[in-house]
């Protein structure tokens, strides 16, 4: 017995363990390119499946045009089936009950058409004989067509009409011979039937309006058909869309599996390898050990077969003293000697834990869905903000599910100082979301991300979104118009600056349609704007601010007549004692002098001359407007430049021109001055109602006694620059001031 | 009524005319300028007349007062009729400027030997018109006066005495208060007698103190330097005063530098036809 033959009975595997760990790992890939071949198996299966939703779908006509399809339907029923006849040919039961179908459907078109010619029935008996001759040539080209020969879209029409025409021919034929129908029966009958034959007790109709009824229901029953193909196509749709949503998951899910068990499998190959090993070395020590206590085993036989034959010896010995001699020979020296026969090894394993807690969690983590990546924010769209809300919309990169996002968002501040300030978070289901209650033109930061079970992904890059103004607030009190133009001004109610203005103008009417825009004024850069209008129409004019975000709601709308010229008084113009009432246009003097002197002065305002500039009057053409005085009221009222003089009287100067009424103790006393000269002029009648034509085109400066269309005066100047009206009192008393009148025909000549 | 043209010019695309013609009211030749603007070749036109002063004829306002242009540009027909009968034989009627030929005063004379053919104000009043508006393409129902001096004494007391006949009335330096001057004296004095009641009638002055009816609008101008002004023959002041008093309005304008000339009836002569234009074309 060969001790080291006896190795080999120990070694149980045929190979060394690391090419047999080699090949046990091909064999799982082996394995595994079976189990993704059983994968493939149920997508050929499903590959198979699409293909007949599509064919059942192309039978529905879900891919054409429904009507041509209806009209064509016989004869795409047949295409459908020579298309499938080769394909399918073992499938011989369908295709036998779809060209049942086909011939029911090639019935109704037969049913439509008598329809159609129940509609025109006179059209229909002229042409009768001529579609009879045609319907011979057709039924034998039906019957060559249905011999088998696969033919075309065309002909396969043709077929179908050829088919009803021969079938209506047929009804003809019987139509000849029968006359009346026999309701009871259900068939047509001939009229001495009813009278003498088998049908004698049956209820009879005349065969047209049996016709007509049964007719009427076939179509009523081709109407049901249609309705129930439409619901056939619509649930037809459906199921594909379900069909290719069950694709896409179950595709998606079959990709994590492969992932997830790949990820298993090599986890478990490498346990194997790693228990591999440590079954070989455990096998290794286990054999040295043996190993050594068989060698020791065969050095303790030695000895003691030595022993033995020494002691055989020392038996032969005959000299009893040479044999007592030997007789302290080391033989029970050796016997006191242990023998270890012990087994040093056991010949079975250690149990060993093998640890699979890993490929457990891996295991367990296949349903399991992977944490989202973060999703990618859109940037803001056009007209998605209003005042008080942004609409904030994001998507995802992946396939990855998302259970929910959380949206945060805090108001951009350029104070670094604020990152305190509130910081909002929404949960939100949908990859958008709408939010409320922010604060007019500024600018939001939101970011979003996406959570599932498993967790949550980093947020997504933080997107500037900015919410749209306020609307603007139109300065109602400083609106001047004319007859052909408006210049309207208004203000922000936001403290960021906006984009641009929009002005938009409505032309109201008598009708009712009040707020329809005519016209809209877009990218206005200033809070102000000059209009053009039509004369003697009234418009609605509002405004909108606009920035990124959008436009502001409108503001209030201002009423503009564009009767005349309208324009205001420029407060800050106005002499210390001279007051504005609170209409606005009434100025007045009580008295002369203050006492007290002690009464603000404005910049801008007149220091000696007791008066005040209305607005500029900043349109070219004509301008009218009135005032009205009493007959004891001393006054200066024309037009100035902006920087006429405050310290000088109206008319003193070359920058203002102005009529002036004096009382002399003797009579009323006019001038009309410019540059501190008058021309002699004498009125008999003291004007109460000036009327002032101020016309930039004709260099014209007029002056009428309104009441009586008096010509008074006109200075002819060339206006370098847009004027503003002016008015003064000389003494205590008070001016009226009349805008938005329309010009008077009258001042058109003296 | 026939007319007989003694001239056509063509002016500012429309024609100044002189005709003549028999006058069946001063039983003398008379003629008179009459300017055709263009608007006049297509249709009605409305009639302005002008009476001159003292010893001119139809001539001087259609040669000197460069109205024609204004006239063209707010298509009115233009009258410019002589001052007085000519050629009557009246002892006498040559013997001074300003009394007699060129002088008729626009009165119907009450006295002999002037009262058969110095009847100037029918003459202008009704005469002159029908003669006009049967021969011109004009509309009767629009007619405005106007005059200088002499005439515009004329203008003045034809609209006063004919409230609504005349749309508009203007002066140039009119004799405004003839019963209180020289000329008027002389004149009144000679046609209608020594009564001085009877001349109250011819008297713009008077007649604005007892005027009433349509609403009048009288541009007066009147040169500063007018040696007739100093002289008290014109006398605005007084028509002023009574038209105040009346609220009549009137728009007097004292044009700083000017004299009695038609250089001076030139130089305002547009202002004039606006202030017609304006009435006559409302």
């Amino acid at each position: 017995m060969d001790l080291y033959g006896s190795k080999e009975r120990f070694d149980i595997f045929p190979e060394e363990p690391s090419g047999r760990g080699d090949r046990s790992l091909g064999d799982t890939r082996r394995e595994s390119a079976l189990s993704s071949e059983k994968v493939q198996c149920p997508q050929e299966v499903g590959y198979d499946l699409e293909k007949e939703v599509a064919e059942l779908a192309k039978m529905y006509g879900l891919d054409e045009d429904r009507e041509k399809e209806l009209e064509l339907l016989g004869g795409h029923l047949e295409k459908v089936e020579s298309r499938w006849s080769p394909a399918h040919t073992e499938k011989a039961g369908s295709q036998d009950s779809i060209y049942n179908i086909s011939k029911s459907s090639s019935s109704v078109r037969d049913s439509s058409q008598s329809t159609k010619q129940q509609g025109l029935p006179d059209e229909a008996s002229q042409g009768e004989n001529q579609s009879k001759a045609r319907a011979d040539d057709e039924a034998e080209s039906s019957i060559w067509s249905r011999g088998g020969l696969s033919s075309g879209g065309v002909s396969d029409e043709w077929n179908s009409q050829a088919v009803s025409e021969e079938e209506e021919e047929e009804e003809e034929e019987e139509a000849e011979a029968a006359d009346v129908f026999c309701s009871t029966c259900k068939i047509p009958i001939r009229a001495f039937d009813k009278l003498f034959g088998d049908h004698k007790d049956h209820e009879v109709a005349q065969l047209p309006s049996a016709v007509e009824s049964e007719k009427e229901e076939i179509h009523k029953n081709m109407c049901k058909l249609e309705e129930q193909i439409a619901q056939m196509e619509n649930v037809a749709s459906h199921l594909e869309e379900i069909f290719i949503t069950v694709e896409e998951n179950f595709g998606r899910q079959e990709q994590n599996f492969e992932v997830h068990y790949n990820d298993a499998v090599q986890v478990l190959a490498q346990k194997y390898e790693e228990q591999l090993e440590a079954l070989g070395e455990e096998k290794r020590q286990k054999l040295e050990a043996l190993y050594e206590q068989l060698v020791s085993c065969g050095k303790h036989l030695d000895t003691c077969k030595e022993l033995t034959d020494e002691t055989q010896e020392l038996f032969l010995e005959n000299d009893k003293a040479e044999f007592m001699k030997v007789k302290s020979f080391n033989c029970p020296k050796f016997l006191k000697q242990e023998v270890d026969l012990e087994l040093s090894t056991l010949p079975d394993f250690e149990e060993r834990v093998i640890d699979v807690s890993e490929v457990e969690q891996l295991m367990n983590s296949i349903n399991a869905i992977p944490a989202p990546c973060a999703p990618v924010i859109n940037p803001q769209a056009p007209n998605a903000a209003t005042g008080t809300s942004l609409r904030v919309c994001w998507g995802l990169f992946s396939d990855d599910t998302v259970e929910c996002y959380q949206l945060c968002y805090q108001p951009v501040s350029n104070e670094r100082h604020s990152d305190g300030q509130a910081e909002h978070t929404l949960k939100v289901k949908e990859t958008y979301c709408t939010i409320t209650d922010l604060l007019p033109n500024t600018q939001y930061e939101f970011w979003v991300s996406a959570l599932n079970a498993s967790g949550i992904s980093p947020p997504s890059e933080r997107a500037v979104y900015v919410t749209a103004p306020s609307p603007p607030t139109i300065k109602n009190k400083k609106i001047r118009s004319c007859e052909n133009a408006a210049l309207v001004c208004w203000e922000s109610r936001d403290i960021n600056p906006v984009d641009s203005y929009t002005v938009e103008l409505s032309k109201l009417t008598d009708e009712e349609n009040d707020d329809f825009i005519t016209e809209s004024i877009v990218g206005i850069p200033n809070c102000e704007v000059l209009i053009h209008l039509q004369p003697t129409q009234k418009y609605h004019i509002c405004v909108r601010a606009q920035n990124l975000g959008g436009s502001s709601e409108r503001s209030e709308p201002v009423l503009i007549h564009t009767t005349g010229t309208c324009f205001y008084l420029n407060e800050d113009t106005a002499h210390p004692l001279l007051a504005i009432l609170d209409d606005g246009f009434t100025i007045s003097c009580d008295e002369l002098e203050n006492p007290e002197c002690d009464l603000p002065v404005y910049d801008n305002s007149f220091t000696r001359c007791i008066a005040i500039l209305g607005s500029l009057i900043p349109f070219p053409g004509k301008h009218y407007w009135e005032v009205e005085v009493t007959e004891d009221t001393e006054y200066r009222i024309g037009v100035a430049f902006e920087n006429t003089p405050r310290h000088g009287h109206l008319g003193a100067n070359n920058s203002s021109w102005c009529m002036r009424h004096i009382i002399t103790p003797s009579r009323h006393k006019y001038e009309f001055l410019h540059s501190g000269m008058t021309p002699d002029i004498r009125i008999t009648v003291p004007p109460r109602r000036i009327g002032i034509l101020l016309d930039y085109e004709n260099c014209r400066l007029s002056f009428f006694n309104a009441d009586i269309a008096q010509h008074l005066h006109t200075f002819n100047s060339h206006f370098q620059h847009y004027v503003h009206p002016c008015f003064a009192l000389e003494t205590p008393g008070i001016l009226r001031i009349h805008t938005g009148i329309t010009t008077p025909p009258w001042t058109a000549l003296p | 009524m026939a007319l007989k043209q003694i001239s056509s010019n063509k002016c500012f695309e429309g024609f100044q005319k002189v005709f003549e013609h028999d006058s069946a009211e001063l039983k003398c030749k008379m003629k008179f300028g009459i300017y055709l603007p263009p608007k006049a070749e297509t249709g009605k036109c409305p009639v302005l007349y002008w009476l001159s002063g003292l010893t001119c004829t139809e001539q001087n306002f259609i040669t000197k007062a460069a109205f024609q242009q204004a006239a063209a540009q707010h298509g009115l027909i233009v009258v410019a009729p002589d001052t007085s009968p000519r050629g009557c034989n009246i002892e006498g009627e040559d013997e001074s400027w300003d009394f007699g030929t060129g002088a008729g005063f626009y009165v119907d004379a009450t006295e002999d030997p002037w009262k058969t053919n110095y009847r100037m104000y029918s003459y202008i009043k009704d005469e002159l018109p029908k003669l006009i508006n049967a021969n011109f393409p004009t509309d009767p129902e629009r007619m405005s006066i106007f005059g200088h001096s002499m005439g515009g004494h004329g203008a003045l007391i034809l609209a006063l005495k004919n409230p609504g006949k005349y749309k508009s009335v203007s002066a140039f330096a009119p004799i405004c208060n003839p019963i209180q001057c020289q000329w008027g004296k002389k004149a009144l004095g000679g046609y209608l007698g020594p009564d001085a009641s009877k001349w109250e009638a011819y008297d713009a002055t008077q007649l604005v103190k007892s005027y009433s009816g349509a609403r009048l609008d009288i541009l007066i101008d009147q040169g500063k330097d007018d040696q007739f002004l100093s002289a008290g023959q014109l006398l605005p002041d007084n028509f002023i005063a009574a038209c105040t008093e009346r609220k009549i309005p009137v728009v007097f304008r004292l044009q700083q530098g000017y004299d009695h000339s038609y250089y001076f009836i030139a130089s305002f002569i547009n202002d004039h036809i606006k202030h017609h234009a304006k009435y006559l074309n409302a």
